[in-house]
């Protein structure tokens, strides 16, 4: 919700009827619950130093019941605001001592909006400045990427064997460029099933390499899913996997609670061959 | 070898802005008066013989970058890679850090009402922010701090060019005030009542870095206590 990238412009985020009551708004367009609140106050005109709160919450609540519940990620922080609010309200109410020297409950609200008007403002021009300058470009200019830290990834191999691997792939030609992302995509169920079921088939305690599961299907996202599949499996301990070496063919046995020792014994003896020094990589 | 041909080769070597000195190193005779003369005579020469590209001073320092208005034809060739620009919220955490700096996390979270781990460490892995320091409060919060690939990614020429306080159309409150009200620095942040908490850690003023571009706000008064009090 807080992706939007609702920066400049006055954009109609937010409706109000005749009567000033049964308000609108589309809450993921907001930034957060001070853009929300802010747009709040905007909209109707309402002095940000004598803001009828009564209203303001009613109203904030009232968009605050907008969000569903797949989105409660962010929804907490909108009803941390909510709660503020009411405390505010509450405070409004309460009498208060003579003497108390409390300033008014919602300046610290106040001074809240006001500065994240500040920073929403600086954030236009900060943008603007952005694409102006993305409008020069240096000589030889790349794009800034994360470098990973090459330290922490010790490579143990060689060019031969990079190229090897690379040559073994065999990536699904490309015949229709301008394909459409059809919403109906491969579910990673459906493809620990197809695991699963070809383990039994072959039956006993026989393994399958991981490319063959993708012969029927000639696409990149049944093999993604595929991967993803056997990576799950693995971790629920349903299968074993099972890699001689980086870069070698990925090997899917069946597993069974029961024998699940015997299985990681005979795997790692077994027909693979795994070289003395070479532990087999993954293990679940 | 004339120092204005020196100093050209290495600004057209160099895929980032050097400042004089770094420029100085390339040769014995040059010192940062010589690069600088250099440096203007080039400008001037690129300018008046009408070039595609100019001296452009930026992030302390120079870089020869193309004019604005050929973005468009460098745009459709593939082979030229584009700019790439923030998302929303990572603009508005940064601008945060720029003029608040040294600031912690959980500052720049109040400050915006939204959580902000995610986009703080965008900025840091894209090399924009860094860590500066540590606060002094529970569990010495760290402290970040925009970089010099900040002022690259803007085009200014040093914190001094962000937008100036007094310009804008709102009033930041005074820096001396604390960001997070004093009595609940635990969780729940709203601490409605209490104006003049103490400073908790990452506000600390005198700190050398953000001696630009935020000298201008701490000038500036907290009008709002007077306001918002008046009913």
């Amino acid at each position: 919700m807080t992706t939007s990238r609702s920066r400049n412009g006055p954009r109609p985020r937010g409706t109000m009827d005749d009567e000033g009551h049964g308000f609108m708004v589309e809450l993921e367009r907001f930034q957060g619950p001070l853009d929300l609140l802010l747009h709040l106050i905007r909209q109707q005109d309402i002095d940000i130093f004598d803001i009828p709160i009564h209203t303001i919450t009613q109203q904030f609540l009232v968009a605050v019941k907008e969000i569903r519940a797949g989105e409660l990620d962010s929804a907490g922080e909108f009803l941390e605001m909510a709660s503020t609010l009411i405390r505010i309200k509450a405070q409004m109410i309460l009498p208060r001592p003579v003497e108390d020297e409390d300033e008014d409950p919602r300046a610290e609200l106040v001074r809240r909006l006001l500065e994240y008007e500040q920073i929403r403002e600086i954030t236009r021009r900060l943008e603007r400045s952005e694409a102006e300058r993305a409008r020069r470009r240096a000589k030889g200019w790349i794009e800034d990427r994360p470098g990973p830290a090459l330290d922490d990834v010790p490579l143990e191999t060689t060019w031969e064997e990079v190229m090897q691997a690379a040559m073994g792939v065999t990536l699904p030609e490309v015949v229709d460029r301008d394909h459409r992302v059809t919403p109906r995509t491969v579910s990673m169920e459906e493809k620990a099933g197809l695991i699963l079921d070809t383990l039994r088939r072959l039956g006993g305690s026989d393994g399958i390499e991981f490319r063959r599961l993708l012969d029927p299907f000639n696409d990149r996202m049944h093999g993604v899913m595929t991967l993803l599949a056997g990576l799950e499996l693995g971790r629920r301990r349903r299968i074993l996997l099972r890699q001689s070496e980086p870069f070698r063919e990925l090997w899917l046995y069946p597993r069974d609670e029961s024998d699940a020792v015997r299985e990681v014994e005979t795997a790692q003896g077994g027909s693979l061959g795994p070289s003395p020094d070479g532990p087999p990589t993954e293990e679940t | 070898m004339k120092a204005e041909q020196i100093v050209e080769a290495v600004l057209f070597a160099s895929d980032a802005p050097l400042r004089a000195d770094e420029i100085a190193r390339a040769d014995e005779s040059l010192d940062e008066d010589a690069v600088e003369a250099a440096l203007q005579a080039l400008k001037k020469f690129y300018l008046e013989s009408g070039r595609a590209f100019g001296l452009v001073e930026l992030a302390e320092g120079y870089q020869l970058l193309t004019e604005p208005q050929y973005a468009s034809y460098l745009d459709r060739l593939e082979t030229v890679p584009r700019p790439s620009r923030l998302s929303g919220p990572a603009l508005e955490a940064l601008a945060i850090i720029a003029y608040r700096q040294p600031i912690g996390r959980i500052e720049v979270e109040y400050i915006r009402g939204v959580g902000s781990s995610g986009v703080i460490r965008t900025l840091q892995d894209r090399g924009l922010v860094e860590v500066v320091g540590r606060g002094e409060g529970l569990g010495r919060p760290l402290l970040y701090g925009t970089t010099r690939r900040f002022l690259e990614h803007f085009a200014f020429r040093s914190l001094e060019d962000l937008p100036r306080a007094e310009d804008l159309p709102v009033v930041l409150r005074d820096r001396s005030t604390p960001i997070l009200p004093e009595d609940d620095s635990d969780e729940g942040e709203e601490g409605v009542d209490s104006a003049d908490a103490k400073v908790a850690d990452s506000d600390a003023e005198g700190t050398e870095s953000d001696a630009d571009g935020a000298d201008s706000d701490a000038k500036v008064q907290p009008v709002l206590d007077d306001g918002a009090t008046a009913q």
